[in-house]
Order: structure tokens, then sequence, then C-alpha cells
């Protein structure tokens, strides 16, 4: 499996090369174009991120129940992945250590790469925004999808993310919701609300823009449903 | 202080890096990642009643953050603003500057922050009653939807309403129509921003307003 990025970083789109008996595994609705020979089907996973459980696990993470399986059943076939809004991608090479996602940046995982909602979607509940965690783990390669462009930080203390800003980070990390101000009150007022503080060694990627205060800014001017 | 805009035209994002000692003022929910030791303090922006003018006028939030760094270190902080678009940095030098709603992102301490009526003419354009002013001395950001376009203007010159981000005080605004009354409405112009005086502009290539109105149209 070779995957390439082009139209980085404002329209950035994947071309993911397959070989024969190689299998991807994407985010329902990813998929742009592919090559003919190329057999589409939808799978809950297997795995512990697997079965009825975690897909309707993944389903209140904000992802679809299904995940798209794409195989190849020879070699040189390609396959275009994007996601819906405008933005970059960023190829992670799995060698072991687990990758926490922000359930919409998820795009795509080769076969061997297990998914799961961890715990840490729950501490999230309490920062006031939706947002879940999907924990990879195994081995392979992740597609993960930004709002923006994306820069990685090196975390080597510690280290304040915006809960909105936040793509994917290593598991190293010790992650904890904290009040970006001192004071309860401050917290709220100072519209930074809730952030994650990040402890230990390790990398996060962060991304440029907030797609939920864009959301907010362009959503509070239209009409009720 | 050293503050880099990177990623743009379309993804701008301020990278600051705060020697010891160092502040920056930003609006209210600009932060997106930061190292942990700077301390935050938040501010009703110049006081109680001009917070309270600038956040239901001004279309900028009621408070401001002040990021300080108190280490001996150099800490780093990432702002940024909700829309996708350009920044762009201005130097002030005791001369006045004109803020649309919402084009506020940061500023250095010598910066003041201040609403001023802007008039009906103002609101007419879909630019709002108050504006923001910005005095003092100092760097400030701000930010637009789209590319930012800088303009010298002396004598009239026309912009279409909501692409106008910011102005220097030597400039008059009124609302006219953009040609006769059936030809303002037929092309699609309607009413237009015209402006007169001399000094720097600043235009925005998109609108929100014309994303919400292409959008609205689709909402079902």
């Amino acid at each position: 499996m070779n995957i390439e990025l082009l139209h980085q970083p404002e329209s950035a789109i994947a071309r993911v090369g397959l070989d024969s008996g190689e299998e991807l595994i994407a985010q329902a609705g990813a998929m742009i174009a592919m090559s003919g020979s190329i057999s589409a089907s939808t799978t809950l996973r297997r795995g512990k991120g697997g079965g009825i459980m975690g897909g309707l696990k993944r389903m209140v993470a904000g992802e679809s129940l299904f995940l798209s399986v794409f195989r190849s059943p020879q070699d040189g076939n390609t396959i275009w992945l994007a996601p819906r809004l405008i933005g970059d991608l960023l190829v992670y090479e799995m060698t072991g250590q687990d990758l926490i996602v922000q359930a919409t940046s998820y795009l795509a995982c080769s076969s061997l790469v297990d998914l799961d909602v961890g715990f840490q979607g729950f501490k999230s509940l309490f920062s006031g925004e939706s947002i879940f965690w999907l924990t990879l783990s195994g081995q392979g390669v992740a597609l993960l999808a930004s709002f923006g462009a994306i820069y990685e930080v090196e975390v080597d203390g510690e280290y304040i993310v915006d809960t909105g800003h936040i793509v994917a980070f290593e598991r190293s990390l010790d992650f904890s919701i904290a009040k970006a101000s001192a004071g309860l009150m401050s917290t709220f007022l100072s519209g930074e609300g809730f952030v994650c503080r990040f402890k230990g060694k390790g990398k996060v990627y962060c991304q440029t823009h907030n797609p939920g205060s864009f959301g907010t800014t362009v959503g509070s001017q239209l009409p009720p449903r | 202080m050293e503050c880099k805009i990177k990623y743009k035209p379309a993804f701008s994002a301020i990278f600051v890096t705060l020697e010891p000692g160092e502040q920056i003022v930003a609006e209210a929910g600009a932060m997106a990642s930061m190292d942990s030791q700077i301390r935050i303090k938040t501010e009703l922006s110049g006081g109680f009643f001009p917070a309270l003018a600038k956040k239901f006028f001004g279309g900028e939030s009621l408070f401001i953050n002040t990021f300080s760094n108190e280490t001996k270190q150099y800490l780093n902080l990432v702002l940024t603003q909700p829309v996708v678009g350009d920044i762009t940095e201005i130097e002030l030098h005791g001369k006045d500057m004109y803020f649309q709603p919402g084009a506020y992102i940061a500023s250095t301490p010598g910066v003041k922050l201040g609403v001023r009526w802007a008039g009906f003419a103002s609101w007419f354009a879909g630019e709002g009653l108050f504006k923001l002013r910005l005095s003092g001395r100092g760097k400030a950001y701000f930010g637009a939807y789209g590319g930012i376009t800088k303009k010298a203007i002396d004598g009239e010159f026309i912009v279409d309403n909501g692409h106008l981000v910011a102005y220097e005080p030597g400039i008059q605004m009124s609302i006219k129509l953009s040609s006769g009354l059936l030809g303002s409405f037929t092309s699609g112009e309607g009413f237009v921003n015209h402006l007169s005086g001399r000094g720097n502009i600043y235009l925005q290539s998109r609108s929100i307003g014309g994303l919400v109105g292409f959008l609205r149209s689709k909402v079902r």
C-alpha cells in the first residue's frame, strides 16, 4: 500500500495504491473514486472495535455505524479518498504505539489497524463539546483529516490545546480536560472553555481551524431547519 | 516577541513566541494551542460599558484574554480565527485604525481597544452600527474570510457590502444604490458602500454573508 497526498493543504485528497489482497478500511462516504475491480463492502469491524456494540459506540462518537472495506483482487489498483470539509490530510505510520484520534478526523486506515472508541470519550463530555476519541492500535498506516492546516507539536513536559483544534495525539501522552484559565468564572468568560492538557512525551497533531467555530459562525445566520 | 503568520492565505494562523515578561492580548476563543506555563487572564475589554458595547454592537466578544509569559524561558502560542482565510499584521504608530465586527484577532499590550459609533450608513451597508477602534502603539492582527487586499484610496471609492474589513479614520462611509433603482437590484449589487476621503482600506475577497446567502437557499 502506498499513499500519495495531492492538492495540499486546501483540498487534500489521498491516492492510495492497493496491491493484490490488500485491504483498506475507510470512513463511510470517504471514497471519491477507485479502480473498477476493487470490491467494496461494509463492515461493523471485527476485533475490539467491531461487532454491533463497536458500531454503536462509533455512532455515538459521531462516526458512521458502518465502515467501508475496500479490497483489491490484483496489483496496481488505486483508490482516492477525501474528507467532506476543505483542509489537509496526514499519513501516520503506526509502529506499535497507540494513537488517539478525534472521531471526525478519522478518514481511513490499513486493515491491520484496530480502532475502538476509548474511554477518553466520556471525559470529553464535560468539555461541553461533543468530541469523541477513537483509539487506533496495531501496525499499519492511518489517514487523518483536518479542517485547516495541520501542525505537529512535539510535547516534552506540558502543552495545552483547545479541544476543537485536536486532530490526534500519541497515547504516550497523559491527557486531561482542564480549565483554560484560573477560576471557574473566567473559564466560561474567556471563551476558551475547556482545553486539553497534555503531559509527558509524544506528538500532538493540531488543526489551525476549529470546525465547530466555523459552523457556528455560518450556522447562526441560517434559518432554522 | 516574534509573530509568524503561517499557512497563508487559506488557513492563516499566528504562531507567537513570547519572550520572558511579554504579553499579547487576543479575542476570546482565539487560542488554538499553547505552552502550559502561559498564564491567561480574562478581562472585560476596556471596562464594563465599553465591553458591553463591543459585544452587542461591535460583533466582538465581551471579553479579551491576556496571555503572559511569567517564566524565564521562551513560550509559544498559536492564535487563529473562526473562519478560514487570511490574516494581516498592521503596525500602529499613534494613528487610529477601524476594524469591522469580527475582524480583530490579537494585539500587543500598547494597543487600546474601543468602540465607536459607525452610523446608520454603515449599518445599512451591512457593516454594523458600531466599529472597533484601535489606537495607541504596537502591532495588531486581523483576519478575513478569503484573501485580504490593501488599497490606498484618495477620493471616492465603492465597496460591496460585507467586503470591507478595516480602514483608516480619514475615510467616510455613506450608503448608495450601485446604479439606478432598477439597475441596482437587477445587477445583484443592491446597496453599496460609498467611501470617500484619504487613507488605506483592507478588503476581503469573500464574505460570510455571501456564503450564508448561498446556503440559505439550500436549507430545506
